[in-house]
């Protein structure tokens, strides 16, 4: 986080405005068609799929993936030996706060030594 | 009238106000939007937000992804098209969010539609969704309350965060990882059978060869929506032609008796 953004407030501004315009068509446009009008059946048992098809892809982004190259990085030790351990907390506690917590242990303690 | 839950180890209140069930539901996801808000002020703040600015991008874009994207390639120097395109392709999954939701919206005003889109969000989504598919008497109010605790601790959050954006010092790999831990934990809650199980491992497969080919987050869109149908195609299949098949066998989760949103709230 060294470089430092020369963008003034009002291009700041357009940006939240876009920003906004490109975050809530998607949310709104399904939610509006699809309690008026039936969804198929078919449509309804492929939407169940979506929610960890989607999670997953998130964390292998963050985890495996670098974020300004988009190549494949197998040496995040410390982030997947965490990711690991959220997922056993989790299993067993069923608990989102101490999940996130024990996570962000993890990756602080392990980058220290790893 | 709000007593939901006829677990005999909790004694609720049915005198209990609406705003305070539905704040008990919320507040696990409240205290865990605390560090990650946090964090994502600061972040914004690095990348030349104003105060005022992430206050209101918070309200309105109120995506951590979404907030986080922003902050990177504000500091990578990016042009205002690419960042909202590449907004755009992270935001694309609410499409598939909000599809899943609309059999329990039914019959609500344009509105209330629109309020209620404004403030979804990944998070605030899932326990919504447990919450309707687990709990009969959940309605579009409460999940709506839900979703206004969370912008609320979302958005105050941020603003505290890029007061003390400059104050504080923190490693950002640590503070990313809380959406990965998020993340994480909402796969396993999802985790219904082995096929569930599956289909995770090839959408991870997919996520990455599909950002590697695309360069971009449009990959995660490609993984999702490719993986998604593999699992709904493999379903079919299975139940049509093996119905007692180990795939569609519930995994076994400890305390899974009462949903996850319920567990979560009596810590």
């Amino acid at each position: 986080m060294s470089a430092v953004n020369n963008w003034n407030s009002t291009q700041h501004f357009w940006l939240i405005i876009f920003g906004f315009v490109v975050a809530f068509i998607p949310r709104f446009v399904p939610l509006m068609l699809f309690t008026k009008q039936a969804i198929p059946e078919w449509f309804n048992e492929w939407m169940k799929f979506v929610p960890t098809s989607l999670f997953t892809a998130l964390v292998v982004k963050d985890i495996f993936i670098d974020s300004s190259s988009y190549a494949l990085i197998l040496n995040n030790y410390a982030l997947m030996i965490s990711a690991v351990m959220v997922i056993f907390v989790a299993y067993r506690t069923r608990s989102m706060v101490v999940s996130v917590i024990v996570g962000l242990a993890g990756v602080f303690l392990l980058s220290m030594f790893l | 009238m709000n007593k939901r839950r006829p677990n005999p180890k909790q004694v609720p209140d049915p005198t209990e106000p609406m705003w305070r069930s539905t704040l008990r539901v919320a507040m696990p996801l409240n205290l865990s939007y605390i560090p990650i808000g946090l964090a994502c002020g600061i972040l914004l703040h690095a990348a030349g937000f104003n105060t005022f600015l992430t206050g209101l991008v918070s309200l309105l874009v109120f995506s951590g992804g979404g907030q986080f994207l922003i902050a990177t390639m504000l500091t990578i120097n990016s042009p205002l098209l690419s960042i909202v395109l590449m907004l755009f392709f992270l935001e694309l999954r609410y499409a598939l969010l909000s599809s899943s939701l609309s059999p329990y919206l039914k019959g609500q005003s344009n509105r209330f539609l629109f309020i209620f889109a404004v403030s979804l969000n990944d998070e605030n989504y899932a326990i919504n969704y447990l919450k309707f598919a687990t709990d009969k008497k959940w309605t579009v109010r409460e999940a709506l309350a839900v979703e206004h605790y969370s912008l609320l601790f979302w958005a105050t959050s941020n603003v505290i965060g890029s007061l003390i954006g400059s104050a504080l010092k923190i490693d950002l790999t640590v503070v990313h990882f809380a959406l990965t831990a998020l993340f994480l934990y909402m796969i396993v809650m999802q985790l219904k059978s082995h096929l569930t199980l599956l289909i995770c491992f090839i959408s991870a497969i997919l996520a990455a060869a599909f950002m590697m080919i695309t360069k971009s987050t449009l990959g995660l869109v490609i993984a999702t929506v490719v993986s998604s149908l593999i699992g709904f195609a493999l379903e079919e299949f299975i139940q049509r032609k093996m119905p007692d098949s180990h795939w569609l066998r519930r995994i076994h989760s400890p305390g899974s008796k009462k949903s996850a949103v319920e567990h979560s709230d009596a810590n």
